[in-house]
């Protein structure tokens, strides 16, 4: 074997002088560089554990709350400080795996606007305050001595489970009050109440890796739908091996998972369930499809839908309409899904049942659809939230029900459109507590704010709603002590809240991390033996290493109720020719994660805009309005007016404007003040008349240019490859026959 | 399982280098550079900053240089340091020389880490709990325990922060590797960049720490010449 | 002054390993398989490289100058409707076409050569390093990169990209950035050191799988192959292998021209260490 003597410093003579006098001299910077002794301090630990060493990482498992899903994490934990966090692989939800939003809890966690002291009320403004002054005006306002009871109190929360959910229920309990206003904007409730109607279960197992053809009625099962890094894993393999599968999404405007999409439908919005008996309709009467297992009145409605006038109604093509059910056919198991933009009308919910229908016709039940039954400890189970507690929570206050709120998690006054009033409403609740980490547009208005450990420093316990095969409570631990001294941990005050009432009630547990112990010591088998007394400090170890533990999985089958109610298509007014969509992204999503510095600057997946909102609309609407990219346009709906620039491109309805949510705070810390515009606002009244979740994707737009350029702020600055092979493709066809297994 | 606050032993991230020194290191680098095109020495020496600062009677057996020891060729280079006040005025030479102890008894991550750290107060109250509780300054170190402190030492060698320098491979290499060595001489491992410690009471830089210092060892040792392996 | 004719006749072969027809003997060719069809352009490995490598935030004043930091970007396509035979479409039926983009650890770089100060150089693991405290920003480097991946600190955004205690955040293995330094994506550098470090301690070599990239491990798709690929054993090495790709070339001789693997821009002689699978649709 031949060497050749590589010396770095002939290197730098072919290289030209300059470089030679800049690396030679670089072997002896001045001291300058070096640093000065005593300069800076090293403080060491004052007790360390015995596996801390500095400078090396440890890892903890805790549970993700960027978002429902509930995915496991593991942070990296350095010099007492968490530097980064991973999935974590022993989680059969997200196996290792996160999302950009996970990722960034680290700056939730961190983040310089965290709310550090409680706040009081005083003549009008917020004022700092003490935790004894804060808890006794609570105790004051809601103890056993204010004479409040009943229905006059309420909570009112994003999702919650686990243990947190336990102990909110019993301070409910012990005010005599059932109220717990659970809301989510970005939520499933349709479909789970579809699932529980027609299958007697709520959450079924969703097999996209079974599945060879995923037909999707906006469902985002990439981006915000549901559980999406299960799903992304799903998806992989999904998409591998010799029978790819085929993914075909319908939606008014394109979302992640419509991106990625074998063939993508722009979809006149409110129309998915016209869509779905039409597609159904020809696999009946051209592909001649079994129906047997479908009700008689199912059938004749499906009989309606022809293929002319689905065509008529959807403003798809006929012959794509046949060629999508010929593929479902050709391609078994399949599986139908219903996401945000086929439930979020008036006729959402049939809608919905509309892909369940074809999910049913086409055999999927129990191959792609899994019973995965309830979770197995009821009172753990997630309470999943929606828009219609929303609606219930802004009649309540609107006619004077509620003397006392308290709220977490949740901030209804950024998501509340103009129509339900709920600031005013809000205002009018005598006496109002945030449970909240930041000063976000609900927490303004409060009376008292209680600063809230992060997720990153709090204990918890929490069930996802959507399982992943096992059945598992995740959980949650600190990964460092509080940043700031003056924060509590939820769990804790859960604790007190629930010792006011009831004094005694938690005697002998010492904080909320005592009562977790001892109630998943509760659980049978877990920690204990049936005669143990005590608990087993190792397995309770382990259940922390592991920050999952597994539960029996309900084996209970489906049950079968089939029904079909008509499609509710409301027509187009000519004042307002356009449907305004808010779109949901997995990036600042609801706009909780708008005070996020990188995800603020993390460009979004279809337009690439970073640090602002826009309007996505049609080449052809851009024509009639003559604007070009970035141009402002006015949005206006009977319920209010956005000014807002236009990203122009060609995965829309030509019928739609899709305005991305999660911008416009007029609070929420210095990365997400006065940012953008919040579509929410301007959303019409009405709602899904079964489950009476608001309509989100059910208003009206009109379009007018302002002649104004605006700024549009995009990562690159081509939107085609111009004919470079940047990203090469091939049809699965080539695939097909080259890899076999891959 | 709750985790410890309280110090940060690493770096902090406060840039030192900025893009304008860089251009005064490199005009003056320029000025200098035709001398060092021919010579293997480099121009370091050169360019080695005055010291202005020599603490009165801090120099004399601390200067004293250890023998070198088999398996490695001491890297050259000497550099005086000023006399770092720290909030206790630890004697490394009584329990380093007087008393014997190992290095790595206090300074135990140094074979475990890339830091080689500053003892935790524990470690200190170990034995001070009972030995000569009646000095002043093992009064001040139980002060500082009891209230539930740490001493804040003041760091003396210090690196830039884009170097990094792992203690765990050089005393793989040096000491645990080297088959001519004991962990009993772990202190003329130390020596090569720390000095002789044993004949300190503080701590005091008795070595350049600079890249050309790294790099002359590297040189003799065959250590890795890769820049990214010490930048990044 | 052999040397410098061998420079001038064969520069490329100072890239090469001795397998490779060339001079140096690699410890390491760390390399990468970007699969453009389980990609779905979420995002996650672009805020995972924030995290991991100390990005600074730049804000919107600078991103709209084209200074953002992201040295693992997600590029969004459509598809051009005046090219091949298909008609003009009203939609994009085929959705978008997603490119995660980083340096392409080029093993005949174009930014190598041209820095003053060669402070962009080629690692005996196969990495295209780049150091900072020798960087004297002369950008001549991201001036030749025919990717666009580096990205150059035109200001300091310690004090805005940070406050406190966002700073407590960063990772203490990786410098922080100042000003006039041109930086880029290292392969995770930090963690292939630390990962060798352990390996060393325990006298042993790096098993294939123990370094993870940040965008890598978090790419919910798994996306993303690392690994060595001189280690015959590596999944890396696989995929090159079965796709036919291999590195010293400027162009792949493949018994099956349909193979999905390709590199990006190789007829540019940039010899770059990652292969992209090409991106599948079913029409």
């Amino acid at each position: 074997m031949s060497k050749i003597e590589f010396d770095r410093r002939d290197f730098l003579k072919v290289m030209g002088v300059s470089g030679v006098a800049a690396t030679v001299a670089g072997c002896d910077m001045p001291s300058y560089i070096t640093s000065e002794e005593g300069a800076e301090e090293v403080i060491p630990y004052l007790s360390p554990e015995e596996f801390v060493i500095p400078g090396v990482g440890v890892h903890y498992a805790s549970t993700c709350l960027q978002c429902p899903a509930t995915c496991g994490i593991r942070g990296r934990v350095r010099e007492g400080r968490v530097l980064k966090l991973e999935g974590n692989p022993k989680s059969a939800l997200n196996t290792g795996k996160l999302c950009q939003m996970g990722q960034a809890g680290l700056q939730t966690h961190y983040n310089p606007d965290r709310l550090t002291k409680p706040l009081v009320r005083k003549d009008g403004a917020l004022a700092e305050a003490t935790w004894e002054d804060a808890l006794a005006l609570i105790e004051e306002k809601t103890g056993p001595s204010s004479g409040l009871s009943g229905g006059r109190f309420a909570w009112l929360t994003g999702t919650i489970s686990g243990h947190q959910s336990v102990l909110l229920k019993a301070h409910l309990e012990s005010l005599g009050s059932s109220s717990h206003f659970v809301h989510e904007v970005i939520n499933t409730r349709v479909w789970q109440a579809v699932c529980q109607d027609m299958l007697g279960q709520s959450m079924p197992r969703l097999r996209i890796d079974k599945a060879k053809m995923v037909l999707s009625f906006g469902a985002d099962f990439l981006g915000t739908w549901m559980s999406p890094i299960h799903f992304s894993a799903d998806y992989a393999r999904f998409r591998s091996g010799e029978d790819r599968g085929m993914l075909v999404q319908a939606e008014p405007s394109m979302s992640l998972t419509g991106a990625n999409a074998d063939l993508w439908v722009a979809l006149r919005p409110g129309t998915e369930g016209v869509m779905a008996l039409g597609l159904a309709n020809v696999l009946i009467n051209k592909e001649r499809m079994d129906a047997s297992a479908l009700p008689a009145a199912a059938l004749e409605l499906i009989n309606q839908y022809g293929v002319s006038r689905t065509t008529k109604m959807t403003g798809i093509a006929g012959d794509r309409l046949i060629r999508i059910a010929r593929h479902l056919k050709e391609r078994s198991p399949s599986l139908v899904l219903a996401g945000a933009s086929a439930a979020g009308h008036v006729g959402g919910y049939q809608s919905v049942q509309a892909a369940m229908l074809l999910n049913i016709l086409l055999g999927n039940i129990d191959q792609t659809i899994e019973a995965s039954g309830d979770f197995a400890l009821p009172q753990l189970a997630s309470v999943s939230g929606g828009t219609s507690d929303l609606s219930r929570f802004a009649d309540a206050a609107g006619a004077g029900k509620l003397d006392a709120v308290f709220f977490d998690g949740s901030n209804p006054l950024f998501a509340a459109p103009n129509h339900l009033g709920l600031t005013e409403k809000f205002d009018s609740i005598p006496f109002k507590v945030a449970f909240s980490q930041f000063m976000d547009e609900t927490t303004a208005h409060a009376d008292v704010v209680l600063p809230m450990a992060s997720a990153l420093e709090d204990w918890g316990t929490h069930v996802a709603a959507y399982q992943g095969g096992d059945h598992e409570i995740a959980f949650q631990q600190p990964l460092m002590e509080p940043i700031y001294p003056g924060t509590r941990s939820f769990g804790d005050m859960l604790l007190a809240l629930n010792s006011m009432r009831n004094p005694g009630s938690y005697d002998g547990l010492e904080d909320y991390y005592g009562y977790l112990q001892s109630a998943v010591g509760s659980i049978p088998g877990v920690l204990k033996g049936e005669d143990d007394e005590a608990i087993n400090v190792s397995a309770w170890n382990r259940i922390l290493q592991d920050g999952r533990l597994q539960m029996p999985v309900d084996t209970r089958a489906f049950t079968s109720n089939l029904s079909m109610d008509d499609m509710d298509v409301r027509d187009a007014d000519p004042a307002f020719p356009y449907y305004l969509v808010p779109t949901p992204r997995g990036t600042l999503y609801d706009g909780r994660h708008a005070n996020i510095p990188w995800l603020q600057e993390s460009p979004d997946q279809i337009s690439k805009v970073v640090w602002n909102s826009w309007a996505e609309i049609h080449p052809v609407t851009a024509a009639k309005l003559a604007v070009e990219e970035g141009d402002v346009i006015t949005v206006t709906t009977p319920d209010g007016v956005l000014e807002v620039p236009v990203y122009i491109h060609k995965g829309i309805h030509v019928d739609v404007v899709a305005v991305p949510m999660g911008q416009g705070h007029e609070d929420y810390g210095r990365y997400a003040r006065g940012r953008g515009v919040n579509p929410l606002k301007i959303l019409q009244p009405g709602s899904d008349a079964k489950t009476g979740e608001l309509a989100l994707y059910g208003s009206r737009a009109a379009l007018a240019a302002t002649g104004r350029a605006g700024r549009l702020i995009k990562m690159g600055n081509t939107e085609t490859q111009h004919g470079r092979k940047i990203v090469a493709t091939i049809t699965a066809e080539q695939q097909r026959r080259n890899e076999g297994d891959s | 399982m709750k985790v410890e606050a309280k110090t940060c032993h690493e770096q902090t991230h406060r840039p030192l280098f900025t893009w304008t020194r860089m251009w005064a290191v490199l005009v003056l680098a320029g000025l200098l550079g035709g001398l060092s095109l021919s010579g293997s020495s480099s121009a370091g020496e050169l360019m080695a900053p005055p010291r202005v600062h020599t603490p009165p009677g801090a120099a004399d057996s601390a200067d004293e240089p250890l023998g070198p020891f088999p398996g490695v060729v001491a890297p050259e280079g000497t550099y005086e340091g000023k006399n770092v006040e720290q909030p206790i005025e630890f004697p490394h030479d009584l329990h380093a020389d007087t008393n014997k102890i190992n290095c790595l008894y206090c300074h135990t991550y140094a074979r475990r880490s890339a830091v080689a750290g500053i003892p935790p107060t524990s470690k200190c109250m170990g034995c001070h709990n009972v030995i000569a509780t009646d000095r002043p300054r093992i009064k001040k170190l139980t002060e500082y325990w009891e209230k539930g402190e740490s001493p804040p030492w003041k760091k003396v060698h210090d690196l830039p922060d884009y170097v990094r320098f792992t203690h765990e491979r050089h005393l793989k290499k040096f000491l645990f590797d080297n088959p001519d060595m004991s962990v009993e001489r772990v202190d003329e491992v130390c020596a090569l960049c720390h000095g002789n410690v044993k004949k300190m009471t503080v701590a005091r830089k008795q070595k350049p720490l600079t890249m050309g210092f790294c790099t002359r060892c590297h040189e003799a040792n065959d250590g890795p010449f890769d820049c990214q392996k010490c930048h990044k | 002054m052999s040397l410098v004719r061998n420079f001038i006749e064969d520069w490329s072969r100072y890239r090469r390993s001795i397998d490779e027809g060339g001079f140096h003997e690699y410890e390491h060719m760390w390399g990468m398989v970007i699969d453009l069809d389980k990609c779905t352009g979420c995002n996650a490995c672009s805020v995972a490289c924030y995290a991991e490598n100390n990005l600074a935030v730049v804000g919107e004043d600078k991103f709209e100058n084209g200074q953002g930091m992201h040295w693992m970007r997600i590029e969004r396509y459509w598809d051009e409707p005046n090219i091949g035979n298909e008609r003009v479409r009203d939609t994009q039926e085929h959705g978008a076409s997603f490119m995660p983009m980083m340096c392409q650890q080029c093993n005949s770089a174009t930014c190598e050569p041209v820095c003053p100060v060669s402070a962009a150089y080629h690692t005996p693991d196969g990495l295209n390093a780049q150091i900072y405290n020798r960087c004297v920003g002369s950008r001549y480097c991201a001036n030749n990169c025919p990717y666009r991946l580096r990205y150059f600190n035109f200001f300091s955004y310690y004090e805005d990209s940070w406050p406190s205690p966002l700073d407590m955040q960063l990772n203490p293995d990786i410098t922080v950035r100042d000003k006039g330094v041109m930086e880029k994506c290292t392969f995770c550098v930090q963690r292939i050191r630390s990962t060798k470090n352990a390996a060393k301690m325990e006298d042993r070599q790096v098993v294939d799988g123990e370094v993870q990239t940040a965008c890598q491990q978090t790419c919910p798709t798994s996306a993303i192959v690392f690994g060595d690929l001189l280690d015959h054993e590596s999944d890396v090495h696989k995929l090159w292998h079965k796709h036919q790709t291999r590195l010293g070339t400027t162009k792949q001789k493949k018994d099956n021209p349909e193979l999905r693997g390709y590199r990006l821009y190789e007829q540019l002689n940039t010899e770059p260490s990652v292969t992209y699978l090409e991106r599948v649709r079913d029409v």
